[in-house]
């Protein structure tokens, strides 16, 4: 896998601190340190803090990697955007991994724009698996001749490709022992007066410093291993960045004729290789994911240099948005030539079928569905407005539930339920957020809550593990990512210390929970609702029993196809059968909890 | 020589060891491996599709191009409907009769095809393919996680590249010490149900 490729080419490279938070595609990265026993790996509380550790354990002269997905890396903007300006000392790399398309996210976005365009880091952007543990390897070798901290930005089809990779033997030599020696003109990032240059700020003496490295960047990568030319002739090139050099690649095998093919794998670009393909061309054609970053650095290059061709891409030439196929490749191609014939035409099978999407949900047997329904009808009484945070649970916010009426940011739900609060809404206020998410930015919302006398309640999905990502232990899990036992946040004691209500129930309990969550909406101020119950598919798969097996079956005379047990409780087992008009339960997918007995108000599931 | 392999599912239904239990095979035989799957949030019964390439030469990408898969697992007879453009015509097919309703199906918002539809449409695709039922099968001999391996077993009868005792044999030395019995059981089942329906 990808990921696993990264993670040994870290190993490789003498990392022995590596920090991250869970986010696809990035996760099996941080996950795979786990083999590795001289290295400390850690699953942080949320990204900037897994990038301030693993930056700690550079100026401590160790190699160190944070591991995030690009949410992540907005999180850590703060500091990226002072890091850069200290440089690092011991070897730092960030994976910042993207996810064209959002397959696996709440947004689609391109981090480069973040660590290059904003930041001026270097970054590279690897086009397969093999070519991402190289890039590692000699992004801890640029690190440190630099004392830039370097970026790897893998897509989601890199990090989660498989391919056979070779492991090299590890160089025990690499594992440098800890060291500290201050140098307080790079590491302390403050407004004061920099002696040397004329009295001018730190912030700008290091900006200066910043802008000389880019230049230095530059020349760098003129003989980077991961660009070069392919040739052919004709006035028309094609540039492959990244996972684009690839479906250009598989494109072109289709090809009755072949074009001047521009592979480009870093930033900032190799101005000169750049200036030499453009030579003689009148058109190229850029693919990368996901925003014309490199396209627009052309542009700006050939306007530098006085050169008059066009540099298409991104910016509307193709699709500005989702993710790159080798179907859109080749229309592009045809696009800018449209002499080009293919070898093999294939036109996609027409069906007469209307092929229905099929949207996510919560596990059979998952205590969440519990919790929502309960929730749902609270809400409905009260006509309360909920606000939803990210998770397992945010399925609930999509039909048939449709309970969550927002869907934002780690740990937005607080805050933003706060707000229209303080609007002046009318109607009462619920936040529901899992206990991940708590840890990750969710702490500072509920702190703030309490502390501006809010009224409203905040309920807690607390599965202990982060679930959505594959059952990553976090600050309330009661064990470290190795398994180990560590420390356990008390979460009803946290909850007193701000002051607030305090409420427990137990989801698989419906009617207890729904008395509970009616009593934390009538009550004033700041109430939360801790729903503490392990994940389902974590604790099912180590043998740990939930609840004691109900064989159930639908009664088909009492079922009258109301679709309460759909609408309302949604639970995957139930299925309305479109003859029949009625629910009935397909046994392969039933976990047996009991709860949909409880769902149905005419008694017709026992 | 090039085997591409696309195995269309919902999440849960466990690609993973059908698909590692392929790579060891191709990788013992000196090729080239390349593939992706969608995983994470797709993971929670929603759509998933893996893609699986082995060659003797280079591999570029690792996305199956549309029309070039030369086999097309359906593991859910609606996932294998969405991703039949991904099958050569000249390959052929192997589905799982068994459907998963979708929210909006259940909902009444979309009409959920029914499998003789399905079925035409696949046929109409690619007239060389099978449909077994690989979930109750594996239900039958003990659980229907073990989907996979029935339709690995079928993979293995339908197509000569694949050894049927080798195969075998890796799925015996893959699979845990408490499902080795019961996954050989699928495996084996998982041929015979391809044999008795494969009308080529």
């Amino acid at each position: 896998m990808g990921d696993l490729a990264i993670t040994r080419g870290a190993v490789e490279s003498g990392v022995k601190v590596a920090a991250g938070y869970p986010g696809t595609p990035a996760t099996e990265i941080l996950e795979g340190f786990v083999d590795y026993d001289q290295v400390h790996a850690e699953w942080s509380c949320n990204e900037k803090v897994a990038l301030e550790v693993a930056l700690g354990a550079s100026l401590a002269g160790v190699r160190s990697m944070a591991v995030m997905k690009h949410n992540g890396t907005n999180v850590s903007t703060d500091i990226i955007m002072h890091l850069n300006f200290t440089g690092i000392k011991a070897g730092l790399v960030l994976i910042s991994a993207d996810d064209p398309g959002g397959l696996s996210s709440q947004n689609e976005e391109d981090s480069r724009i973040l660590v290059h365009t904003y930041a001026n880091l270097p970054v590279f952007d690897p086009s397969s698996a093999v070519e991402a543990k190289a890039m590692v390897k000699e992004a801890y070798r640029l690190s440190e001749e630099t004392q830039l901290c370097f970026v790897l930005r893998p897509v989601m089809r890199v990090c989660h490709s498989r391919s056979v990779i070779d492991y090299e033997d590890l160089d025990q030599s690499l594992f440098k022992e800890a060291g500290w020696e201050d140098d307080r003109d790079r590491y302390i990032m403050s407004a004061v007066e920099v002696r040397e240059l004329g009295g001018i700020k730190r912030p700008q003496a290091r900006h200066r410093w910043l802008n000389a490295k880019y230049q230095e960047l530059t020349e760098l990568f003129e003989k980077s291993p991961f660009n070069w030319i392919e040739g052919g002739e004709g006035e028309l090139g094609l540039i492959g960045c990244g996972i684009g050099y690839t479906y250009l690649k598989e494109a072109g095998l289709n090809f009755s004729r072949g074009y001047p093919i521009l592979k480009l794998g870093t930033l900032p670009l190799p101005r000169r290789m750049v200036l030499d393909f453009l030579k003689g061309k009148k058109k190229v054609l850029v693919f990368e994911e996901l925003e014309p970053v490199v396209e627009n650095l052309i542009k700006q290059l050939a306007l530098d240099n006085g050169l008059k061709l066009q540099v298409l891409g991104r910016s509307g030439f193709y699709s500005p948005d989702g993710e790159l196929t080798v179907p859109l490749v080749t229309q592009a191609v045809r696009k800018l030539d449209p002499g080009l014939s293919l070898k093999k035409e294939f036109s996609p099978p027409k069906l007469d079928l209307q092929i229905p999407v099929r949207t996510r949900t919560q596990c059979v047997g998952c205590a969440h569905r519990a919790l929502l329904y309960s929730l749902k009808r609270v809400a409905r009484k009260k006509k309360a407005v909920v606000f939803g945070d990210i998770g397992c649970h945010d399925a609930g916010s999509f039909k048939p539930m449709e309970l969550q009426s927002t869907i934002y940011c780690m740990g937005s739900s607080v805050p933003m339920a706060t707000g229209a609060h303080f609007a002046g809404l009318q109607r009462p206020v619920i936040s529901m957020m899992g206990d991940s998410t708590l840890f990750h930015l969710g702490l500072n919302g509920l702190v703030n809550a309490a502390y501006q006398k809010s009224n409203q309640v905040i309920v807690l999905g607390d599965n202990r593990t982060t679930a959505m990502t594959g059952f990553q232990p976090h600050a309330g899990s009661g064990v470290d990512i190795r398994g180990a036992e560590s420390p356990r946040v008390d979460l009803e004691m946290l909850g007193r210390s701000l002051g607030i209500k305090v409420h427990s129930v137990d989801p698989y309990d419906l009617q207890g929970s729904y008395e509970v969550l009616l009593q934390a909406v009538e009550e004033e101020g700041v109430s939360l609702v801790i729903a503490s119950k392990a994940c389902f598919l974590q604790g099912s798969r180590q043998g740990e029993k939930f609840f004691e097996p109900t064989k159930l079956k639908v009664d088909q005379e009492l079922c009258q196809g109301c679709m309460i047990c759909i609408n309302d409780f949604g639970c995957p087992a139930l299925v309305y059968s479109t003859e029949t008009e009625k629910v009935h339960i397909d046994e392969l997918t039933c976990v047996q909890c009991g709860l949909c007995a409880e769902v149905c108000k005419l008694g017709a599931i026992s | 020589m090039k085997k591409d392999i696309a195995i269309a599912g919902v999440g849960g239904q466990g690609n993973l060891f059908a698909t590692n239990v392929l790579c060891q095979y191709a990788m013992a035989r000196g090729m080239q491996v390349l593939g992706t799957e969608t995983i994470g949030a797709a993971q929670r019964g929603g759509s998933v599709i893996s893609h699986m390439r082995i060659a003797d030469h280079p591999i570029y990408s690792p996305l199956i191009p549309q029309g070039g898969a030369d086999v097309l697992l359906g593991m859910e007879t609606l996932e294998m409907l969405r991703h039949l453009g991904l099958l050569n015509p000249q390959g052929f097919y192997i589905m799982n009769l068994y459907s998963v309703p979708t929210v909006y199906t259940n909902l009444g918002i979309d009409r959920y095809p029914s499998q003789e539809e399905i079925v035409a449409a696949a046929r109409k695709v690619c007239p060389r393919g099978v449909e077994i039922p690989a979930t109750y099968k594996a239900a039958e001999l003990g659980s229907a996680q073990m989907t996979n391996v029935v339709m690995l077993g079928a993979l293995c009868q339908l197509d000569e590249y694949f050894d049927g005792p080798e195969v075998e044999g890796l799925v015996e030395r893959l699979s845990p010490e408490s499902f080795k019995d019961k996954n050989l059981a699928g495996f084996r089942a998982g041929r015979e149900l391809a044999r008795a329906g494969d009308r080529a």
